[in-house]
């Protein structure tokens, strides 16, 4: 009898231990949850630098009023795309995506803009303001990789047997990944 | 579920086989890694001791690495995915730096990237190290192909901001904080284990033989605790650094091309 007792406390520490997995999944969902709050912040770092960026160019290329309103329309629409990751969707990211992706086609159009004004590619704080857009963008690109990642990890692990049974049960769902920019597969002309 | 099984495996297969282009972590670990052979042996000597010397003393760790043919691969990205495949500063601090160089050849442009730890970011933002490390101290060196003149001075540079930020003490007083905080949880465990199996127990296991398993349990959760993320991967010979830390990297940094 005392022999059962030491038997049923060690299969009960045994699942207390392991968890079945449970732990696991709460730790792969919060990383999944901190690597997108990574984008989010990578994103809105981008969107404070155009105030400034914008107002730099003006000074020096005050011809351009189209192409600088362009940029700042777009970053107003990007920032007012906010998603709560709870409800992120293949619908709600896309959309997030869309948003983002006017911002950068708005942006890129700006910098060919501005290779037409020599005085202003001279001026330091330009120089800067372009290290730190070229900077940002990397940073875009290698947090919606790492939140790829870690949600291939979850989306794995969740789905893996035993877990795939019983993960639905406690609201681990499938999440959705980034997909590349339409034409993103296609490597940018540059012509000299 | 089999499909699914079958799909997950391609899936990984490829992510892996598009990483096997970056290069493996070195074995025994090294800061200065020159790939395309633009240094001399002396010189890269030289600078392993300068940055293995820089490691220890503030627990920062700069790696050079240069590269013929960057594969493709954008500079920036490239010294990215080094730094965070190598794990390059240290796990927490995220104190790495990966100074990534691809030479000028006949049909291509030279390129070189300063890519910077998330810990470093802030010591070193993107225009400091575009405007005072790339563009003033590297590029013009490399210009007149002065490979290591130019990374020497550059590495200067970035050791003189960075000095103050970093130290090995603090990090050291940070790893054994860290280290020990899992340790009362164990003790706590323990007395409850003792005081369990040992009332209904006391007259037979007193001797402690069946108490082994037991014993190999504790050594063995502590023992995947403690090891967690850390490789212990220590070189023996020159001094060394300690080995790659598990760094992390988001892109920060600056580059340029000549």
């Amino acid at each position: 009898m005392k022999r059962l007792g030491i038997v049923l406390i060690a299969v009960v520490s045994a699942f207390l231990f392991s968890s079945c997995g449970y732990n696991k999944m709460v730790e792969l969902d919060e990383q999944v949850t901190s690597s997108w709050a990574q984008v989010e912040n990578v994103y809105q770092r981008r969107a404070d630098l155009i105030p400034n960026l914008v107002n730099t160019v003006k000074g020096y290329a005050s011809h351009e009023q189209e192409t600088l309103e362009g940029v700042i329309e777009a970053r107003s629409k990007a920032t007012s795309v906010n998603i709560d990751l709870e409800k992120l969707t293949p619908e709600t990211l896309q959309q997030f995506n869309q948003a983002q992706d006017g911002l950068s086609s708005a942006l890129s159009r700006l910098m060919v803009v501005v290779e037409r004004y020599p005085d202003l590619k001279a001026n330091q704080n330009f120089l800067d303001l372009q290290a730190q857009l070229e900077g940002t963008e990397n940073r875009i690109a290698v947090e919606r990789r790492k939140f790829n990642q870690t949600t291939q990890t979850y989306n794995a692990y969740i789905r893996k047997f035993p877990r795939v049974i019983y993960a639905g049960w406690f609201g681990f769902d499938k999440k959705s990944y980034f997909e590349a920019q339409q034409g993103a597969e296609k490597a940018p002309e540059v012509q000299f | 579920m089999k499909k699914l099984i079958i799909l997950l495996f391609v899936l990984v297969g490829t992510v892996t086989s598009l990483m096997a282009q970056i290069p493996d972590r070195p074995v025994p670990p090294r800061l200065v890694n020159d790939f395309a052979g633009l240094l001399q042996k002396g010189e890269v000597k030289n600078m392993e001791n300068a940055l293995e010397q820089f490691a220890r003393q503030t627990s920062t760790q700069i790696v050079v690495v240069t590269v013929p043919d960057l594969e493709g691969y954008a500079p920036g990205d490239f010294a990215q995915q080094i730094g965070e495949k190598w794990g390059v500063g240290q796990k927490g601090d995220d104190n790495g730096l990966v100074i990534l160089l691809k030479p000028k050849t006949n049909d291509s442009r030279g390129e070189v990237f300063v890519a910077t730890g998330y810990g470093l970011e802030g010591v070193l933002p993107d225009a400091i190290v575009n405007r005072e490390i790339v563009d003033n101290e590297m590029i013009p060196r490399f210009k007149n192909n002065d490979y290591y003149g130019g990374l020497a001075t550059g590495i200067n540079v970035i050791m003189d901001i960075t000095r103050g930020e970093y130290t090995a003490q603090q990090y050291q007083e940070k790893v054994s904080r860290g280290g020990s905080a899992g340790i009362p949880f164990f003790i706590i465990l323990f007395v409850l284990f003792i005081s369990l199996f040992g009332r209904s127990r006391r007259r037979r296991f007193y001797t402690g033989g069946s108490s082994l398993p037991f014993w190999m349990a504790m050594g063995m959760m502590s023992g995947g605790h403690r090891s967690s993320g850390s490789f212990g991967n220590f070189s023996s010979g020159g001094g060394g650094f300690g080995g790659f830390g598990g760094g992390s990297f988001g892109g920060g940094g600056a580059g340029g091309s000549w």
